[in-house]
This record gives C-alpha cells, sequence and structure tokens, in this order.
C-alpha cells in the first residue's frame, strides 16, 4: 500500500531548504516565507490562497497531501488570521500556512474541494472567530448550538457565566452577545 | 364412574376443577423458576466473566430476584403519549399467554402435566407462533423508531426460523409416528424388545442442531438477539415499557425459555423416560422430576454459555444463513426419514444419513471459514513486519 | 450454497417498491455512542442513506480556558480531553510549551513519560476493545476482560501519581515526582498482566468466526482516501501505510526504541483490521515500556531545576504534534508574553476521525453503522473539546 504513495513509507524527513526552494518557484503568489518552532511559515492573503493550496497539492517537489489542521488567532486590534498546517506523506515535511485577515472582513475561500478534511475545522474556525469560508458546502455551527451566534474566542468575547451567554439571566450593562 | 371424573386426576374430582387447579400449580411453579432463572442467570454469567454476581441481597444473593420483582412491581408504569393506548398495554399479555399456554401441555414426569394432548407437539408450535403477535403489537403501538425496527425484526426472524424448526421436530414425529409429547418421550427409553428407539439426539443430529440454533432465535438470546439488540436499536420492542409491563415481557423471555428447554428435551433427549425409572428404588415421579429438571437446566446452561461467548449475527447474515442453509438441510432430513422409514430401514440408517447432514452442516462452517484470505487469524498481532526507518 | 451473502442484493421487484426513508435519532443517550454523541441516520428499512453526525455536547471551551489560564493550571484541562489516556495528553500540551520556552527535561523524567504514555495507550486500545466487543454484541464478556487489565493499570497510575483518570502528573520541565521504589517491579508484573489481557481479547474476539463476519470486508478504507478525510492514528494504519508519528517525526526520546509498526500484507482498512491493528499496537507499547524499564537512569533528577516560578514566554510559535492513542494529537501553541498562552489549539484525532464518518456509514446495515462507530474509537471529551 505505502508503495502507492511513490516513495519508502517513513521517516524520511526533507531538509526544510528543499520546501523553501520549491515555494521559491511559485513565482505567480506573493508570499513570505518564516519560521516557527517546528515548521516553515508562508504568509499569503486571502485572495492567493487556493491558488497556492492549489500548488502546493499539484506540484510533485511539494506534495502536500494531508491537511493538519486550522487554526484562527484573534490579533485584535489588528485583524484575525487563520494558520492552516499541511503535511506530505510523500516527502515527509510539513508547512504551516498563515493567512491575515483585514479587520471587518474575516472572508478567505474555503478549500474543502481540495482537502475534504477541511470541513469540519472550517465550520469550527467560523463559529469560533465568525470567519466567512467562501464556497463552503455546508456552513453551519459545529460545536455550539445552531441558532447561537456568538465568537467565543475572540478577544473580546467575555468570560461570564453560562446563563447569561445564553441569555437567561441580564448580563452587566453593555453586554452584548 | 361420571365422565365428570378424569381417570387421571390426582385430586380425584371433576375435570374442570382439576384442570384450573393444575393451571395454578403451574404458574406458581413458572413464576418461581423465573426469579430464580434470572438470578441463575446473572450468577453463571458473571462467573464466566470473573465477576461474583449478586451477593448482598440474602445468603449469597438468593434473594436478589424477588427484589428485583419487588421493585419492578412498585415501579411507575409509563405509556409514551404517542402510543397507541390498548394495543401498548395489551402487547405484553400477548406475548406472555402463549407461553403460558405450551405450558399446558408439557409433561414433566410421566403423565404428570396439564393435559396430555394427543397433538402435543402441534399445540406447541401453533401456540407459540402467536408469540410474534405481541411483539408486533409492542412494537408498533409504542409509537417510538427502535421499537418499531425491533418488532419488524422480530416478526421477520421468527417467522423464517419457525419454518426449520417445524421441519426438524416433523423429522422427529415420523420416526415416533405420534405427536403426543408423552408417547415422544416414552418412545426414547431404549428397551430393543419392546421396540423403543434411543433418544432422538442420536438418531436425529442433524435435526437437532437445527432445532437447537432455530430455538435461540425464536428466544431473541445471542447471537441471534437481533430484535432486542441493546447496542444497537436499545432493547427493541419493549424498550418504552417500564415496571410491571416491562416485567412481563421479562417473564415471558424466562418462561420460554425454560418451557423451550423442557419441550426440547422431552422430543430430543427423552425427557423424563431416560433413562428408565421404573425399576429404581423410590417414586417414579420424583425420578423423573429430577431428571427434566436436569436436563433442561443444562440446556438452559448451554444458552447462558452461547450468550456470554459469541456476538451477534447481522440480520442479513441470519436470514440467508436460515433460508440457505438451514431449510434445504431440514428438508433434505425429512425427505431421507421418509426413505428410510417407508422402505424399514434400521434405526442406524437414520442416525448414518442425519450424522452425514449434520457433519455437512459443520463443515460447511468450517470450509467457509478457512477459505477466507485471514483465517489463521489468532495470535497474529505479534507477527508484525519489522519497519524499516 | 454460501451461508452469507458476498454482496447486497435486492429483493426481485425491489426497485419498483415504493419505500419511505425514515429517521432514525441515534444519541446523544444511546448505549452505542460512547458518550454524548449525536447522529441521525436516514434509514431505508434497515440499509443507512444519510447519517449525520451532531457533536458538541460536551464542549467545555478547553481553548478559551487555556488562553486565560497560567500554563501551569490548565495542565488539568488538557488530560480531560481524551479521558482514556489522561497522561498522553499531558505530555503534548507540556513538549508544545517546552517546544516554544526552550526547556530542557531531564532524561529520567523523558523514560517517566514514555511508560505512562505507552501505559495509556494500552489502556486506551483495552477500552476500545472491550466496548467493541460490546458493540458487535458480545454480552459485556470482552468488556470485563479488558476492564481486568484497566483497572490494574490505574491502580499503577494511582500509585505513582495519586490518582486513576486524570493525574495531572507530567509538569512542564519533567514530572511531578519521582517514581515509587517498586515501581520496576510493579510495571513488569502488571506488564505481564496486559500480556495475557490482549491474549484473552484475541482468543475471544479474533478467534470468533461470527465477530470476524461482523467485521471483515466491511468499509474498508484505502490509504488515500484515508489521508484526504484526515484520518490518523490506528485507522491510517489499518489501511496499509506505515505512518506513526514516533518513527515518521521523532520527539523525546522515540528514536531510541525498538519497536515495529504493525503491517499485515492483506491489511484494507476494514473493521477488521482496526481492530487488530489496536492489538498489534497494545502488543508493541509493552515492548517499548519494557525497553524503557531496562534502559532507564536508576536515579537523577526528574523535573527540570532551573524553571522560573512563573513560566513567562515572550515570543514563540509552534504545532507539536504528537502520536496519541487515537491518532495525531496536535497542539498548536502561540506565545505573545505574559504568563498565559495567547492561543492554544488543539487538532483532536477523534475530532479528525469522526468527521469521516458520514462516509464510512452510508449503504451500509444500521447494525455496521453501530459497528463502524466503534471503530473509530473516539472520545467525546476529545472531539467537543
Amino acid at each position: 500500500m505505502t508503495a502507492l504513495l511513490g516513495l519508502p513509507p517513513i521517516g524520511r524527513q526533507a531538509p526544510s531548504e528543499d520546501v523553501a526552494e520549491a515555494l521559491r518557484e511559485l513565482t505567480a503568489i506573493e508570499f513570505q516565507i518564516g519560521e516557527t518552532a517546528t515548521d516553515i511559515d508562508v504568509t499569503v492573503a486571502p485572495a492567493q490562497l487556493t491558488q497556492l493550496v492549489e500548488a502546493l497539492q499539484a506540484r510533485p517537489k511539494l506534495a502536500f497531501d494531508f491537511l493538519r489542521n486550522i487554526v484562527g488567532i484573534d490579533f485584535t486590534p489588528e485583524g484575525m488570521a487563520l494558520k492552516y498546517q499541511f503535511y506530505s506523506f510523500r516527502w515527509g515535511h510539513g508547512l504551516q500556512v498563515t493567512v491575515p485577515t483585514s479587520v471587518g472582513h474575516p472572508r478567505v475561500p474555503s478549500i474543502v474541494r481540495f482537502y475534504p478534511a477541511a470541513d469540519w475545522h472550517e465550520r469550527e474556525a467560523a463559529e469560533m472567530f465568525g470567519f466567512v469560508f467562501d464556497g463552503h458546502p455546508n456552513p453551519k455551527n459545529l460545536l455550539l448550538e445552531e441558532d447561537l451566534h456568538i465568537h467565543p474566542l475572540l478577544k473580546a468575547h467575555p468570560l461570564q457565566p453560562a446563563e447569561i451567554l445564553q441569555g437567561i439571566e441580564e448580563g452587566p450593562p453593555g453586554f452584548k452577545i | 364412574m361420571t365422565p365428570f371424573l378424569a381417570s387421571g386426576a390426582i385430586f380425584g374430582i371433576w375435570n374442570w376443577t382439576d384442570a384450573i387447579i393444575r393451571i395454578l400449580i403451574i404458574v406458581l411453579v413458572m413464576t418461581v423458576v423465573v426469579v430464580y432463572l434470572t438470578y441463575g442467570e446473572r450468577k453463571v454469567i458473571a462467573r464466566f466473566q470473573q465477576r461474583l454476581g449478586p451477593t448482598r441481597t440474602g445468603p449469597a444473593g438468593l434473594l436478589q430476584g424477588l427484589a428485583d420483582a419487588l421493585k419492578l412491581v412498585a415501579k411507575e408504569d409509563l405509556r409514551p403519549a404517542t402510543a397507541d393506548r390498548w394495543v401498548f398495554e395489551f402487547a405484553p399479555y400477548a406475548t406472555f399467554i402463549p407461553v403460558l399456554m405450551v405450558l399446558v401441555v408439557l409433561p414433566f414426569a410421566e403423565d404428570w402435566g396439564v393435559r396430555n394432548l394427543a397433538l402435543g407437539m402441534f399445540f406447541v408450535f401453533a401456540v407459540l407462533g402467536l408469540n410474534i403477535v405481541g411483539m408486533l403489537m409492542a412494537g408498533l403501538g409504542s409509537g417510538n423508531k427502535f421499537a418499531l425496527l425491533g418488532g419488524i425484526r422480530a416478526a421477520a426472524q421468527m417467522i423464517s426460523y419457525e419454518i426449520p424448526l417445524v421441519l426438524s421436530l416433523l423429522s422427529v414425529a415420523m420416526i415416533a409416528r405420534t405427536l403426543d409429547l408423552n408417547a415422544i418421550a416414552a418412545g426414547q427409553s431404549f428397551t430393543p424388545e419392546s421396540g423403543q428407539h434411543a433418544p432422538y439426539v442420536v438418531l436425529q443430529p442433524l435435526a437437532f442442531l437445527i432445532f437447537f440454533t432455530a430455538m435461540l432465535s425464536e428466544l431473541h438470546r445471542a447471537p441471534f438477539d437481533i430484535p432486542v439488540a441493546e447496542s444497537e436499536i436499545v432493547g427493541g420492542y419493549f424498550v418504552e415499557y417500564s415496571g410491571i409491563r416491562w416485567s412481563m415481557f421479562q417473564l415471558t423471555e424466562y418462561a420460554s425459555m425454560w418451557a423451550w428447554s423442557v419441550f426440547g428435551s422431552v422430543v430430543f433427549l427423552g425427557g423424563w423416560a431416560v433413562p428408565d425409572t421404573h425399576t429404581w428404588a423410590g417414586p417414579d415421579w420424583a425420578w423423573q422430576l429430577g431428571i427434566t429438571l436436569i436436563k433442561s437446566l443444562a440446556w438452559i446452561i448451554a444458552i447462558m454459555w452461547i450468550r456470554v461467548t459469541v456476538p451477534r449475527l447481522r440480520i442479513d447474515q441470519l436470514m440467508s444463513f436460515c433460508w440457505k442453509v438451514l431449510l434445504p438441510l431440514a428438508l433434505a432430513q425429512l425427505l431421507a426419514n421418509g426413505f428410510i422409514l417407508e422402505y424399514d430401514g434400521p434405526d442406524i440408517l437414520l442416525t448414518l444419513t442425519s450424522a452425514l447432514g449434520a457433519v455437512a452442516l459443520l463443515a460447511l462452517i468450517i470450509f467457509r471459514a478457512v477459505k477466507r484470505p485471514k483465517s489463521k487469524l489468532v495470535g497474529t498481532y505479534r507477527q508484525v513486519q519489522v519497519s524499516t526507518p | 450454497m454460501s451461508i452469507w451473502p458476498e454482496e447486497r442484493v435486492l429483493a426481485p421487484g425491489a426497485a419498483e417498491f415504493d419505500s419511505v426513508d425514515m429517521t432514525i435519532n441515534i444519541g446523544p443517550q444511546h448505549p452505542a455512542t460512547h458518550g454524548v454523541f449525536r447522529m441521525v441516520l436516514t434509514v431505508d428499512g434497515e440499509v443507512v442513506v444519510d447519517c449525520e453526525p451532531y457533536i458538541g455536547y460536551l464542549h467545555r471551551g478547553l481553548e478559551k480556558l487555556t488562553e486565560n489560564n497560567d500554563y501551569r493550571q490548565a495542565m488539568g484541562y488538557w488530560d480531560r480531553t481524551d479521558y482514556l489516556a489522561g497522561m498522553a495528553c499531558e505530555v503534548p500540551y507540556c513538549m508544545a510549551v517546552e517546544r516554544i520556552a526552550g526547556i530542557e527535561v531531564p532524561e529520567r523524567a523523558e523514560y517517566i513519560r514514555v511508560i505512562m504514555a505507552e501505559l495509556s495507550r494500552i489502556n486506551s486500545h483495552f477500552m476500545f476493545a472491550g466496548a467493541f466487543g460490546a458493540d458487535v454484541g458480545s454480552f459485556g464478556t470482552s468488556f470485563i476482560y479488558a476492564w481486568r487489565e484497566r483497572e490494574r493499570i490505574y491502580d499503577l497510575f494511582e500509585e505513582v501519581a495519586g490518582d486513576r483518570m486524570f493525574p495531572t502528573y507530567i509538569r512542564i520541565g519533567g514530572v511531578a515526582m519521582d517514581l515509587p521504589d517498586n515501581f520496576e517491579q510493579r510495571c513488569r508484573w502488571v506488564l505481564g498482566s496486559i500480556r495475557q489481557g490482549i491474549e484473552d481479547l484475541d482468543g475471544l474476539l479474533t478467534g470468533n468466526e461470527i465477530f470476524v463476519e461482523r467485521c471483515r470486508n466491511l468499509s474498508p478504507l484505502t490509504s488515500e482516501r484515508a489521508i484526504a478525510l484526515g484520518v490518523t492514528g490506528p485507522l491510517l494504519r489499518a489501511t496499509g501505510l506505515q505512518w506513526d508519528l514516533r518513527k515518521a517525526e521523532p520527539y523525546g526520546i522515540y528514536d531510541r526504541m525498538k519497536f515495529d509498526i504493525p503491517w499485515r500484507a492483506d491489511l484494507q482498512g476494514d473493521i477488521f483490521d482496526r481492530f487488530w491493528m489496536r492489538l498489534a499496537e497494545m502488543y508493541q507499547s509493552a515492548r517499548i515500556i519494557e525497553q524503557c524499564l531496562d534502559e532507564m537512569p536508576k536515579s537523577g533528577l526528574v523535573l527540570n531545576p532551573d524553571l522560573p516560578k512563573t513560566l513567562r514566554i515572550d515570543k514563540g510559535e509552534c504545532y507539536f504534534r504528537y502520536e496519541g492513542t487515537k491518532g495525531e494529537y496536535g497542539v498548536y501553541a502561540y506565545a505573545r508574553g505574559g504568563n498565559k498562552p495567547y492561543r492554544m489549539k488543539l487538532r483532536s484525532p477523534s475530532f479528525c476521525n469522526l468527521s469521516a464518518l458520514r462516509e464510512m456509514v452510508v449503504g451500509n446495515y444500521i447494525a455496521d453503522a453501530i459497528i463502524i462507530l466503534g471503530s473509530l474509537d473516539i472520545v467525546l471529551g476529545e472531539v467537543d473539546k
């Protein structure tokens, strides 16, 4: 079965320079390469995310076939960001893609059609932060109640007892869900 | 001697009074048996699973069954708002009464039963078929989808398995040349000079296997507990019942297990007649009652043993096993018996043909298991391939 | 003549029948959902046409809580994610924080962590095997067999850490306290008992014809599809792909351990292979623990002595991945000064595996849907965070 994926199965970790070099061939996309404690980090604008993801999946030198995780972060007042973690079973390397969004416009294209695994991750990020994923097939709340439109992981979201959040009791003056 | 006095009545009174007294006795005995069967099942299964089972209520937990019964009677009897009232409330009785009616004809010792019917065996499977009605009533009347699925599953399963069951019993009836249960038992007492046969489990091993399998299915015991599967449909047709009505279902389950065990041991193991107690010291009836008790207990423990060991089949596997395997084999058995009995073949021929069929049934299952690509599986988790990093 | 149908055929004329689909709500209170999980099955008779999972009944706001607690205070929330393997959740949390803070861990503590994590893995897999047997319909026997070994492991945890399920024993920079004196002897005894337990379950379930018939060829999964759906852990390895983070991206001291990733030539990712894979993994985990006991430094520090009183991390970002009991247990940590993380995110393996449920269930029988759900081995604490 491992032969189907092309290469010896495990333990092959390409040096991170290989990934950086392969990324530099993508001249049509504007991005910056950085680094985290574990992966290479690529920052790209939301408008070019689809293009980048398509290239990440299709280019044989990159071949990122596995979406590990999608993380949303609230950088208020500088807007928000999404972090996508990818992994390539073929080459054994990982990559993080950062997509910063501007204040008040948390719109990002959905990548479900490239990675089916992104479905639930995107729904979670959408309900927790208020991101809008364009083209998501089933944009409903996942972990929260279906008609509860609050975004608890925003830094502005106050720490309050559940009764106040659910509207059973009255919150402090000026508090709005 | 007036016609009102039954010749064999133990109380020497009018026939109908005698019948009522006997029915009362059998109902009381059945209640006690059921209470201690639940206790026994919990105890036996606990030992199979390295546990102790009930120990706290009474000495060695002996009063546990009574405590459970008391609790169930005291519980509130709930009825869902969406239930069909009369169907829902009568369903437990509709399942219970057929089992009670079966107990009427079972011979626990020579001529010891409520009534000894000339068509006893026919009566048993005619009456037990009525069980399905109660289960369907419970399933449809509860207004619950799990109950509906359970009721439909129960109906499909019981109707299917009734056929091999009846055919396997017919092949015994052909040899016995009677449907009277007392005569069937007496016919197995194994004395060649009187022309009696060996127990029918020796003469008809295939029929015995088919009967045992189909009986498990009729009883909804593992591996055929599909209509009441706890992990899938949470109890099936009786999911909405509580209190006394739920305990009626429980009563039905254990009473029918007991009834089937006695019936099976009468038909296949010789009932009270094997071994022959007529030459033993002491009263015949006491020996015979003891023999019946031991045989039915062995039968019940076999059922419990199977329950703790095997997982559950899926409904399509269950159905195809019935229609594709059990039914053709039962028919072949019937046909072979017909030929042998028509030409007055010896008993050994009956044994041989039936044993051949039994071996074929087992071989089919074993062959099927061995043919599978992963046949030798046990212990393979230790031999894994060394991976090279 | 075959006993079981090789393929599910329609009855003659079934195509012309007008049948109405029915929806069945399974959960949140249902014995087979392993917690508070709900799925709505649309069934046509006994066949599942559609399945919609609903989660979130156990959502406790793990990430928000972590953001508002000190690095050390938040520990207690993390071992409540995969509550069947508490220790195996504390380790990745601590390792992620150590990664961004650059904290060293003493060697003896590394060994202790591996022992505890592998014991937790065995614990969790035993729970799977027992509960899976119950799902398939074995009347609690497999459950009790598994429970016997789990009790012994929990007793060992209690001796070591003072608590059974949620020990909070692993600390940032090491472990909370040293092992008790007779630990090695006790642990070897427990390992012997575990091996016997695996044998028992193997004999009871793997050796059972009905069990194999139920699970064989049910909802097989190819490696490619598993990767696309984000399925990891034993489920991915059961498809035949030898991928284990302990080998692919070794962390801690796993590069010193000799163990195999279970593999058989005829793995196809069906329900049976998932069961088999977990049995084999328990066996390999026992091997790892034995090596740790042999090679472990007999004395020494178990907690980094240079840690500050309050841990403050100025800047750091990492996505730490760990081979959890259910799959890739990823911890994303982002620090921006202060004694609290700015953002912590759990990539929980159960969550990702469960998202593939719909695709596996559709087209099978209701009874199969239950055991497919059981074979995913979800823990709702981890799914709902």
